[in-house]
């Protein structure tokens, strides 16, 4: 398996994703399920090839993150759904996992098959994947709060109670990935925490999340004003992600993490 | 939640003045037994503050989640302007460049550390089952961080260069000074494995240990699986990079943290808290 046939099992997942969608918004929950979990488990099926044709775990480069933010889209999406029965949830997991899809397409990077030693660790695949899903959850709750800003005083209690479950289990991941890290780091590198860059970022996402968190229960009936902090952790998130490479402070060998 | 950024503010200027009147953190001083009555006045903090609190409002406060909001916007700001600019030993910007030295961040994260101690004995005290994930939560986060900081300066991380067949009992720390870790190591054989484009795929070394007290540890070290002697952690750091696979010599980083099982200890902590923040915490889905 190769990054050539990416286009086919992409294809058939989103095809299959688009269908899930459509049964969504009329209401034929068995099939919903089906295509949903159909499309998951072609796209699922790349990512076991390539993982067997690279001889690791693809997560290593940008593009391989990308594959599995991707499949993370869809998953959180059915999850909400089976939850909380939001017909729109498949279309907009859909789109953005779509999105992701397509800038792999087009903008594929290189994807080397050699993992150098320090990545060759039982916590290698963990951490990334926890991350991958942990943004999968945010994003769809940085969603939900522009969502909510837009339509303002239509917004319901229901739709303040979703975005506080996607950031609960968000934030949850986030430590896990944080955490995984820190160990898997112990056994590498002999420090558990250097405050390298992307470290750095990485805590001042996981406390943003965690204003977000104490401010809910501080003052429960401000939801406008907590659903701008999570656009600020969003934007957090994202410089911890990829924005990260543009800044000078992770410049000149000082990250472990740059790729 | 204005008295919590008053705080916040208010402790930034103290940070700002200690700077100015006594330079930044010096963290080598908290080496043991500094550490420990640090240690031992913070929890004899957070037990006087709690104690107190029916006595003083403020302390009270202090363990809402209305307090922990200014402080955590305090403390994710700062660590962003760390994340901003380029973190160096010497130089760079004033002050900034070496922001975990620089006294408002300190300060911050120590008022963010203690008013997560105080919620998390307020929850303790009054014990119920209900009450362990927001234990674990608070517990482990200061538990982790503090052991973190308090034992930083209590880590010994060693370089130590075998070659071939020598025993090898003398180590270089960061600064270039010479120390005796109190072991030996002999290196009995190198070995690398090479991906097809040269890059390194697996380096490891054949070694046997030789401590003070008589024992000998025979072992394999490589990246990711180090070795662990009498308190030492052996971790395979380099070889001559000239020779790759034919290295005559090996580079060790010896490592001995006397706080790590604290550090873990509040890690999984955090973790069982994480999990418990998902199944337990997330407030129940509503209906319309």
């Amino acid at each position: 398996m190769s990054w050539d046939s990416f286009v086919y099992f992409a294809l058939g997942a989103v095809l299959l994703w688009v269908a899930g969608a459509f049964f969504a918004w009329k209401g034929r929950k068995t099939w919903v399920y089906i295509c949903t979990l159909a499309g998951i488990a072609v796209f699922f099926a790349f990512i076991l090839g390539m993982w067997v044709s690279l001889e690791r775990p693809p997560l290593r480069t940008m593009g391989e993150t990308r594959l599995w933010y991707s499949f993370f889209l869809p998953v959180a999406g059915i999850i909400v759904y089976s939850r909380w029965r939001y017909k729109w949830i498949l279309s907009f997991s859909t789109l953005l996992s779509f999105v992701f899809i397509c800038v792999n397409l087009f903008k594929p990077e290189i994807h080397s098959k050699n993992l150098m030693p320090a990545l060759q660790s039982p916590w290698f695949a963990p951490h990334v994947i926890v991350y991958m899903f942990s943004y999968a959850l945010l994003g769809a709750a940085t969603v939900m709060a522009i969502w909510m800003l837009v339509r303002k005083d239509k917004t319901t209690q229901k739709e303040i109670n979703l975005t506080d479950n996607l950031v609960y289990v968000g934030q949850a991941f986030l430590t896990f990935g944080m955490l995984f890290g820190a160990l898997w780091a112990k056994e590498a590198w002999g420090t558990y925490w250097a405050w390298d860059p992307k470290e750095t970022w990485a805590a001042a996402t996981w406390l943003c999340y965690l204003v977000y968190l104490h401010f809910r229960k501080a003052k429960p009936a401000e939801w406008q004003i907590s659903c701008i902090i999570l656009l600020v952790s969003f934007v957090c998130l994202q410089i911890c992600w990829w924005g990260i490479n543009y800044l000078p402070s992770a410049h000149g060998g000082l990250s472990v993490h740059t790729y | 939640m204005k008295v919590g950024f008053l705080i916040g503010g208010g402790l930034i200027c103290a940070g700002l003045l200690l700077q100015v009147l006594l330079g930044p953190v010096n963290w080598t001083r908290l080496a043991w037994p500094v550490n420990l009555i640090v240690l031992i006045l913070l929890l004899a903090a957070v037990g006087i503050l709690y104690a107190l609190r029916k006595e003083v409002y403020a302390f009270e406060w202090m363990m809402h989640a209305g307090a922990a909001v200014p402080c955590l916007i305090y403390a994710a700001s700062l660590t962003m302007l760390m994340g901003l600019l380029p973190q160096v030993r010497e130089g760079g910007m004033p002050w900034l460049s070496q922001m975990l030295s620089f006294w408002p961040f300190v300060l911050i994260w120590s008022w963010m550390m203690l008013i997560s101690a105080l919620a998390a004995l307020n929850h303790l005290l009054r014990w119920k089952w209900k009450e362990i994930p927001f234990i674990l939560n608070h517990l482990g986060v200061v538990v982790a961080i503090v052991a973190a900081t308090l034992g930083n300066a209590d880590i010994q991380s060693l370089e130590l260069t075998a070659y071939t067949g020598e025993p090898e009992w003398r180590a270089l720390d960061e600064m270039g000074r010479l120390h005796e870790p109190g072991l030996a190591i002999e290196l009995h054989k190198f070995t690398m494995e090479l991906y097809p484009n040269k890059m390194p795929k697996r380096f490891a070394s054949d070694i046997s240990v030789y401590t003070e007290d008589g024992k000998t540890v025979q072992g394999t070290v490589e990246v990711n699986k180090p070795l662990k002697v009498n308190g030492w952690k052996i971790y395979q750091y380099s070889y001559d990079v000239n020779k790759g696979p034919e290295s005559d010599y090996s580079v060790f980083q010896l490592v001995k943290d006397p706080w790590i099982a604290w550090v873990y200890l509040g890690i999984f902590m955090m973790l069982a808290g994480a999990l418990c923040l998902m199944l337990f915490m997330a407030p129940k889905p509503v209906k319309e």
